[in-house]
């Protein structure tokens, strides 16, 4: 008996000390950053206050929470608004394009899937880079020279809110599509070819064999997929900044998801208290959604 | 019987015209810098414009591959993909072996908070990371950056490779076990070589993530010569972008191609290797 247990407590100990290096990797770099995110963010250190910062309780995250001058509660309403519009165009293009991928006779559809991942393929900031001076620079991106060959006026793409927000979400959309369009197309191919010849013989026309069939038989097999990108797309961060507020170059909007705000804030304008809390807010509404949402809590088994 | 075969090929042809123009419009951006990186200097504002290079020329590539600049972040950027890889992986294949298969006080506890860890964005703690560093001198150095990827990295790596672990059968190491195997060898001989799949996708997906990352590298490095390629790429668009487009144009291509390569040949391993953990990077 006494034997058994001592061999346990072994198997245990042998475990920690394989377990240990990452561990510690984790516990340094991730979470010791975030306890003192969380420290900086109750003092008023910045850039004057770099030693002699004191310790001045919660006013930093009176200051983004209810003084919405701040900026922070704008922000926060923009990138709930770009996390809802970019998910709905992703979903319905995505399963629109899927089910045409889908249309058996189409020979050619490895071709078109492989082509079609070549955005996701690409480093993404290169991809933005690549957007930002080959489609929207004012002097030579090719939006502004085929507005010219249209006899229009050229335009500055990024300069207004609305427009680099229209802007942003084209290049989220281009960057992002590939992979949910091979989830759905995954998802469909798994769905039984028989569903479906016996709706056609019952008359039901593409929209009421979506409805019926497809939604309800790739729902559960994209879900994990759809709540990652939710997540990915709340977090978006190099689309907007590149784009629009790349440090000395910033292009007039003053579009902001939480993300872009938060580090304007510390290495920008160098409020570090002010843009610590704001990420502390940032993580405590991520953390209440994933313990809510996020897939992969160990299946309990 | 004929006019339905007939509309049927009709609406087939217009269905393959329609991928076509999709698959084109989707690779204008890239197509665009393509053609842009082997034109000559001076065709490039003249208005008629096509996709096709009409003064063809390689020089911008020359001048990528001839500035000293780009061969040295080159050199950095190998430097800390390569160090960041070995390190993720020697910490996080045997704590993901651990997790997956041996139980212990507080495993569920940790693989709880990894969960929750891993939807924090870690450009939020940026700031306090960049403080912790800087009295030990390593802002301005490559060892932080290698410390600040494999800690970034390092909840992906156990992760997904502790879901893969999972679907390995156990019964294999049994046997091997009765064998007379010890825990190394098990998992040298029998795990690992199982595991093949997500260990490389696991690799890659850090070596990736090196690769591509930018914004610590130029928020923690000053001067040109500390730079990834990364960092390099973004401060020629971001210096000196109105006079060398057709050179950042050609960089661009360059940066990108040994993605592109890994992400094509690597796309069949990616799906499992990815799903099986999880997540995504």
């Amino acid at each position: 008996m006494e034997d058994r247990l001592k061999r346990q407590r072994r198997g245990w100990l042998v475990s920690y000390l394989w377990s240990a290096p990452s561990l510690a990797l984790i516990a340094l770099i991730v979470v010791f950053p975030i306890l003192y995110t969380f420290f900086i963010s109750l003092t008023n250190m910045n850039v004057y206050h770099w030693f002699d910062y004191t310790v001045i309780g919660l006013d930093n995250y009176v200051r983004a929470l209810f003084v919405f001058d701040s900026g922070f509660l704008s922000a926060l309403i923009n990138t709930v608004l770009w996390t809802v519009v970019n998910m709905a165009i992703q979903l319905v293009l995505a399963f629109v394009l899927a089910s045409l991928l889908n249309i058996r006779k189409l020979r050619l559809r490895k071709l078109y899937k492989t082509l079609l991942m070549f955005p996701w393929a690409m480093p993404g900031y290169v991809s933005i880079l690549l957007w930002k001076t080959g489609m929207f620079n004012s002097e030579f991106g090719l939006l502004n020279q085929w507005m010219e060959a249209l006899g229009l006026e050229a335009r500055r793409w990024l300069s207004t809110d609305v427009s680099a927000f229209i802007c942003c979400t084209v290049v989220n959309i281009w960057l992002a599509l590939p992979f949910m369009l091979m989830i759905m197309d995954g998802a469909m191919q798994s769905i039984d070819r028989s569903y479906y010849e016996s709706a056609v013989l019952d008359g039901a026309n593409w929209l009421q064999r979506s409805w019926s069939i497809t939604i309800p038989c790739i729902r559960p097999i994209i879900a994990p997929a759809v709540i990652i990108t939710v997540f990915t797309t709340f977090k978006q961060f190099d689309v907007i900044y590149l784009l629009t507020q790349q440090m000395g170059a910033k292009t007039g909007s003053g579009l902001h998801t939480i993300l872009t705000y938060a580090y304007e804030n510390a290495f920008i304008t160098n409020n570090y208290g002010y843009s610590s809390a704001i990420s502390i807010i940032i993580f405590l509404l991520l953390l209440a959604f994933s313990a809510r949402w996020q897939p992969g809590g160990e299946g309990e088994k | 019987m004929r006019g339905r075969r007939l509309r049927e090929g009709a609406g087939l042809a217009l269905l393959n015209v329609f991928f076509i123009a999709l698959c084109f419009v989707t690779l204008i951006p890239i197509l665009y810098a393509l053609s842009v990186s082997l034109n000559g200097q001076n065709s490039l504002l003249s208005s008629d414009f096509s996709f096709i290079p009409k003064d063809f020329t390689l020089d911008n590539y020359l001048a990528v591959f001839t500035g000293e600049d780009i061969l040295t972040w080159f050199g950095n950027s190998i430097l800390l993909a390569a160090a960041t890889v070995a390190v993720s992986l020697a910490a996080a294949v045997p704590a993901a072996y651990c997790f997956s298969r041996r139980s212990f006080p507080g495993r569920r506890l940790v693989l709880r908070w990894l969960v929750l860890l891993n939807s924090f964005p870690a450009i939020l703690s940026m700031f306090a990371v960049y403080r912790l560093l800087r009295p030990m001198g390593l802002t301005n150095h490559r060892l932080g950056l290698i410390i600040v990827y494999t800690g970034t990295m390092a909840v992906f790596s156990l992760w997904n490779m502790k879901g893969y672990f999972d679907t390995v059968p156990v019964e294999i190491e049994e046997a091997a076990r009765m064998d007379g195997a010890t825990d190394l060898q098990v998992v040298t001989r029998i795990v690992l070589p199982l595991a093949k799949p997500s260990v490389v996708v696991t690799a890659l997906m850090v070596l990736i993530y090196v690769w591509n990352e930018y914004i610590y590298a130029t928020t923690f490095m000053t001067g040109e010569a500390n730079y990834t390629l990364a960092a390099g790429l973004y401060s020629l668009q971001a210096t000196e972008m109105s006079g060398s487009w057709p050179v950042f144009a050609a960089a661009s291509i360059t940066v990108s191609l040994p993605v592109l390569v890994i992400f094509f040949l690597s796309q069949k391993h990616m799906s499992s290797g990815l799903t099986a953990g999880g997540v995504k990077g």
